[in-house]
């Protein structure tokens, strides 16, 4: 994808150092967030692009308020959500608690291979890494953007409030319907296979797991 | 009691379900993620353990929730090629180029 900024007065070489500066640090956490919002190398690489222009672009404007980490989550998000809406053309929908209470068995628990394994242990399975990917994907924006900031990124309430330009109670509220929703797509893909693709340590406990 | 890992429905299974649907379970479904987070008065956190030592449904439920997040935490990913840094970077610079003699 190929874009140019709008024409602005030229930047002076301190600035150009600066912000090539910018860049060389904060590349890998903007990648990083972009792949984990897109789910996809080349649609990352293309957020990666439009959230640097971007901050070239307020570059002079950026006064030190927030850290420059939140500054360009804020920047990655909008672009995030501004490409998913075109994609979409259609406003995304609102998830109510209501539909996740479970109305059988099985909805109960997880139909997934993660009894007795650590978290890393467990996405070791290729199969189970796609349907959390896809859950994830799934999601409407503003609840991913939410879930990714706070539970893959690490940030807090009020800092991911700061990116979204909502308030803590808000950002809660979503970041819970966001995990109910993860938690049910998980649910209902049932996957049973509980050989990890890398062939690696055996399983820690000797009951079943699915 | 361990539930059966088959999907066999036993009976009175319903009713119990029905039941879940009503006030306490509901309340406890709604702070399961402050819950998680260790973000709950004690008062309340210890209302809610009692509820889900009472409750096998909403125990499962929460450990299930609890799991989903757990995976969300660790799950990994790629890293950007020491290439694609310096392709993005030219490509980067190029377009503020552009933008500039606009």
């Amino acid at each position: 994808m190929r874009r140019t900024l709008p024409s602005k007065s030229p930047r002076t070489s301190q600035q150009r150092d600066d912000f090539d500066k910018l860049y060389r640090d904060h590349v890998d956490l903007v990648y990083r967030y972009a792949h984990r919002l897109c789910g996809e190398t080349e649609t990352a690489k293309d957020l990666v692009q439009e959230t640097f222009l971007n901050a070239y672009r307020g570059f002079e404007g950026f006064r030190g308020d927030a850290r420059i980490s939140t500054w360009l989550y804020t920047i990655a998000s909008r672009a995030c959500m501004r490409m998913r809406r075109k994609r979409m053309g259609q406003p995304e929908r609102e998830l109510s608690l209501d539909e996740f209470i479970p109305t059988s068995d099985g909805e109960f628990r997880l139909q997934i291979p993660v009894d007795g394994l650590t978290p890393e242990e467990a996405l070791e399975n290729k199969e189970l890494r796609q349907a959390l990917d896809q859950a994830i994907q799934k999601l409407p924006s503003k609840y991913r953007v939410t879930l990714v900031l706070r539970d893959m990124e690490g940030l807090s309430a009020k800092e991911v409030g700061t990116v979204m330009g909502a308030n803590e109670r808000a950002v809660k509220s979503r970041l819970h319907r966001a995990r109910l929703f993860v938690r049910r797509e998980l649910s209902a893909r049932g996957i049973t296979k509980s050989d990890r693709d890398s062939g690696a340590a055996p399983r820690k406990s000797g009951g079943s797991s699915t | 009691m361990k539930k059966s890992k088959t999907s066999v429905r036993r009976p009175g299974r319903s009713a119990h379900h029905a039941a879940h649907r009503l006030g306490r379970c509901l309340y406890i479904l709604r702070q399961l993620s402050a819950y998680i987070d260790d973000e709950l008065p004690s008062d309340i956190c210890r209302e809610l353990r009692r509820h889900l030592g009472a409750c096998p449904n909403c125990e499962v439920f929460a450990a299930s929730l609890r799991e989903a997040v757990g995976l969300c935490r660790h799950r990994p990913t790629p890293h950007l090629s020491s290439s694609d840094r310096a392709a993005l970077r030219r490509e980067i610079i190029r377009a503020s180029r552009l933008g500039s003699q606009g």
